[in-house]
């Protein structure tokens, strides 16, 4: 059996997780040793026939829809990595907004030119198989869900909070530095990445799926943190999560 | 095996550095502003000998936050257990409470089928306890859970006399450990008459701080499971799973595999998980049989307070005041106990 | 310095002997140890099955100690350890580390008229024990099987269940929640069919496996029908990880449903708010 191949594709993003591939260091041999790499932007440019589709970026054009769904229908597996593909990431910020107006905003008077819809993570448009949250990616995380397209198994995010490892990892509490960190409410699997050097949880991951409103708004009140300046913050990141919640019906969850 | 040795003050530098040139010595060292954290010291003036609970307590070293307990090839297949065996080391400075956290851990972890891989980590270890003279702070409840003194699970304990630590010998082990240093003396009468008095202070200083006898505390949580305590709390809790990962008796794990890039090799591990964790009592076909946040606090208190009663004739409970100490939502095992108390009253 | 105590994580090495896919979502095994080293195990007990890279489950043992050589499994895919094992066939390796727990009384259980009841997955820890009760059919007194479906298509052990009716000391009915082209048998409720069975409550013995929903309708039926809380038996559905009543996933109230169960009476935990 012949290693399977492998596409990255890149929509509204940084490709910063891409860079996080490439740089990954002596893993990256590893990887490579596992799959072919047959499209992939930071280090070269091909075309051809994959297995493994890998998307980063948002879905934010109705070009992007069109060229999503081609993608999902010649891979066989689908993974979504970086916040901008599995949760919608900073791009989701633009919902905050009319859309014509934040058109005109950037674009002033090209405007008309630069068609453009409100931001979806990816699973909002096609089915994914694979999610890697995190902005960017935690490459031990990336690896992990790797292995599990590779050997044909399942891959949760875990559902737990960002604190569970965080304590794991013995960091002194941010809170108790006085600083307001997102890892109560954030989604595990970054192995407390940010905290570990000393920077706050942006909520990055996206929000645990069961989150405890009542109980971060009495943490918000003990800290004397005022709630919009959190939403604000929460909002970065999770903005489209308001998608999702309306499509909940359908059982879509990322 | 109750004899008394001196170490002094003088000397303790001395003491540690010559224990970390034969073995690995953990102690409390400041970890941030306002936190202590055991880590690994190879010197006396690095150890923080206060009295508040270091982060993550000694558990660690017994049962590692991720550990392999085996390695396998899918080739074959072959699955081989991994029982470590880990470097000899010294935890110092375990206070009163985190003693007893050992204590029950090792009556769990030695119930039949026994846990090897706890147990041979136990057996590399050598526990030297450090005793409060004061409190921490007022999270503790050390003294309502009968652990603000010492009663065994060291091999050696030590109390700040003064200039001079008295040193109580717990086991053979610890007695040659400490008498292989050359560092320690017979204590005489007066350092005797001084440990006295310390202990006597302790009497006036620490009081029960819960509001539930120590003997009732079992059936006031049998009582009172019904209560809307835990709906409170349960809309309180955020579920960071805080609580249980800082908590001595707290012991339970998930058992993961991970596989090498060969796809292949890989190992079996166990890793820290916690009743408080969104997927703990999740079975496969998606039924989560504690999904109310509520329940899995009240889970967790009956873990400690009403359980262990009967498995072990103990309470799971050290009183070290970590739990409330690190909750994001504050909530308090103390006011936990208090309104559960006052529930059963009635 | 270190113990020298056997790992209770210790795998053994089992050969897939035989599959057949069963329905879209459940698979039947038959396992055997190295050298056919006989499993040990009793009616209800259950294993942890690996699968190396992927995991461990928990899965019942559905055949009957007295078939020996070999045990059997039906599996249903619900996750990543039970979606590999079915994409596994003949002379493919899993991992096995069990029996554990306590299984169905069978001693306690001879000289009662059985009753015994399995809705959907719970069919498969039941089939072991009735397979044990029919190979030691002299020992038991009248013995009445009641089994559950969702839906014709899902209805498990379809052959031996038509076996079973047939025979003369064996009463069995089959319903499925919903019917179908082609079903002539019973539609509806598996409650529905208890208070038609005739029975001594002092004399009965109720063995009850299911999801959680039926527990408490069928569990309310048998009460009505005066059977002693001490004699009906039923086997709760937890997410075993150790199996040595260590991990704590499958606590309910004080017991390690992997030790002190997966058998419980409802005497035992009828009290327990978190059980049922």
């Amino acid at each position: 059996m012949g290693k399977p191949r492998v596409a990255f594709f890149d929509f509204a993003c940084c490709e910063g997780c891409q860079l996080q591939v490439a740089n990954m260091g002596e893993d990256l041999l590893a990887v490579l040793g596992a799959i072919d790499v047959v499209e992939f932007r930071e280090v070269m440019s091909e075309k051809g026939e994959y297995d493994i589709a890998i998307i980063e970026g948002s879905i934010t054009t109705s070009r992007d829809v069109e060229r999503i769904k081609k993608i999902r229908q010649k891979a066989k597996v689908l993974m979504a990595y970086g916040s901008c593909a599995t949760i919608g990431g900073v791009n989701g910020m633009k919902n905050n907004f009319e859309l014509d107006h934040i058109r005109r905003y950037v674009y002033k008077d090209a405007a008309k030119y630069f068609e453009t819809i409100p931001t979806r993570a990816v699973h909002q448009v096609v089915p994914v198989d694979y999610f890697v949250n995190g902005c960017p990616i935690y490459i031990p995380e990336f690896v992990k869900a790797l292995k599990c397209a590779l050997i044909g198994i399942p891959y949760k995010v875990p559902d737990h909070a960002v604190c569970v490892e965080c304590k794991l990892n013995e960091n002194e509490c941010l809170y108790d530095k006085g600083l307001t960190c997102l890892g109560p409410v954030t989604k595990a699997g970054c192995n407390s990445w940010c905290v570990n050097h000393n920077n706050i949880c942006y909520g990055c991951r996206g929000m645990v799926t069961n989150p405890a409103e009542n109980g971060a708004r009495d943490i918000l009140e003990k800290y004397k943190i005022p709630m919009p300046w959190v939403e604000n913050k929460m909002n970065m990141y999770n903005k489209v999560r308001e998608h999702d919640e309306k499509e909940e019906a359908h059982g879509k969850k990322c | 095996m109750n004899h008394y040795m001196v170490l002094k003050k003088k000397d303790f530098n001395a003491f540690i550095e010559k224990l970390s040139k034969k073995m690995k010595v953990a102690a409390p060292v400041r970890k941030g502003v306002k936190n202590f954290a055991f880590e690994e010291v190879t010197r006396g003036d690095a150890i923080s000998r206060v009295s508040l609970p270091t982060i993550l307590p000694p558990k660690k070293y017994f049962m590692p936050q991720r550990e392999t307990i085996q390695t396998f090839d899918r080739a074959v297949p072959r699955w081989n257990s991994v029982v470590s065996e880990n470097d000899a080391i010294v935890i110092f400075g375990v206070h009163t409470c985190d003693l007893s956290g050992i204590q029950f851990l090792n009556a769990v972890m030695g119930t039949p089928p026994k846990d090897a891989n706890y147990l041979a980590r136990k057996a590399n270890i050598t526990v030297i306890g450090l005793e409060c003279n004061d409190y921490c702070d007022a999270y503790a409840s050390c003294k309502a859970m009968k652990t603000h003194l010492p009663s065994g699970g060291y091999d050696l304990f030590f109390t700040d006399i003064g200039d001079a630590f008295m040193v109580q010998t717990g086991s053979a082990a610890g007695e040659t450990l400490a008498q292989e240093t050359g560092f320690f003396t017979t204590a005489d009468t007066g350092e005797q008459k001084k440990l006295g008095n310390i202990r006597k202070k302790k009497e006036k200083i620490f009081k029960d701080e819960i509001s539930v006898k120590y003997a009732n505390l079992r059936t006031v949580f049998e009582k009172t499971v019904q209560s809307e305590v835990w709906e409170d709390i349960g809309s309180r809790c955020v579920a960071c799973g805080n609580c249980t990962n800082v908590c001595p008796t707290c012991y339970c794990f998930d058992i993961q595999d991970e596989i090498d890039l060969n796809l292949r090799t890989g190992r079996r591990v166990r890793v820290w998980d916690g009743c408080q964790n969104e997927e703990f009592a999740k079975v496969a076909g998606g039924e989560n049989f504690r999904r109310k946040r509520g329940q899995r606090q009240r889970h967790r208190y009956m873990r400690k307070f009403a359980y262990p009663m009967e498995k072990y004739g103990t309470y799971a409970c050290t009183g070290c005041g970590r739990c409330t100490r690190t909750c994001m939502a504050k909530i308090s095992l103390k006011e936990t106990i208090h309104a559960l108390g006052e529930e059963a009253k009635s | 310095m270190t113990a020298l105590l056997e790992s209770p994580y210790e795998v053994m090495a089992g050969k897939i002997l035989k599959t057949r896919q069963w329905t879209d979502l459940e698979k039947y095994f038959e396992v055997e140890l190295p050298g056919r080293k006989d499993l040990g195990h009793e009616p209800g007990q259950f294993v942890m099955i690996s699968v190396p890279g992927v995991g461990e489950a928990p899965i019942s043992v559905s055949s009957s100690p007295t078939r020996k050589g070999s045990f059997e499994f039906v599996i249903r895919k619900a996750g990543g350890v039970t979606g590999m094992l079915h994409t596994m066939k003949e002379g493919d390796s899993v991992g096995i580390r069990g029996p554990f727990g306590h299984g169905f009384p069978t001693q306690r259980l001879e000289g009662y008229d059985l009753l015994m009841i399995g809705g959907g997955c719970g069919n498969i820890p039941l089939h072991s024990l009735i397979t044990f009760v029919l190979d030691n059919r002299s020992k038991f007194g009248k013995v009445d099987i009641l089994v559950g479906c969702k839906t014709p298509e899902t209805v498990l052990f379809a052959e031996e269940l038509k076996d079973w009716a047939k025979r003369p000391n064996v009463r069995l009915d089959l319903t499925v929640d919903r019917g179908g082209p082609g079903w002539q048998g019973k539609v509806g409720l598996i409650t529905k069919l208890i208070p038609g069975i005739p029975t001594d409550p002092q004399r009965t013995c109720a063995v009850v496996v299911g999801p959680p929903i039926m527990y408490k309708f069928v569990i309310q039926e048998l009460l009505k029908k005066e059977i002693p809380d001490d004699q009906i038996l039923v086997s709760m559905e937890r997410h075993m990880k150790c199996g040595v009543g260590k991990c704590g996933h499958c606590q309910i109230a004080q017991y390690y449903c992997c030790r002190e169960g997966p058998v419980f009476t409802f005497k035992e935990i009828r009290h327990f708010y978190e059980a049922i």
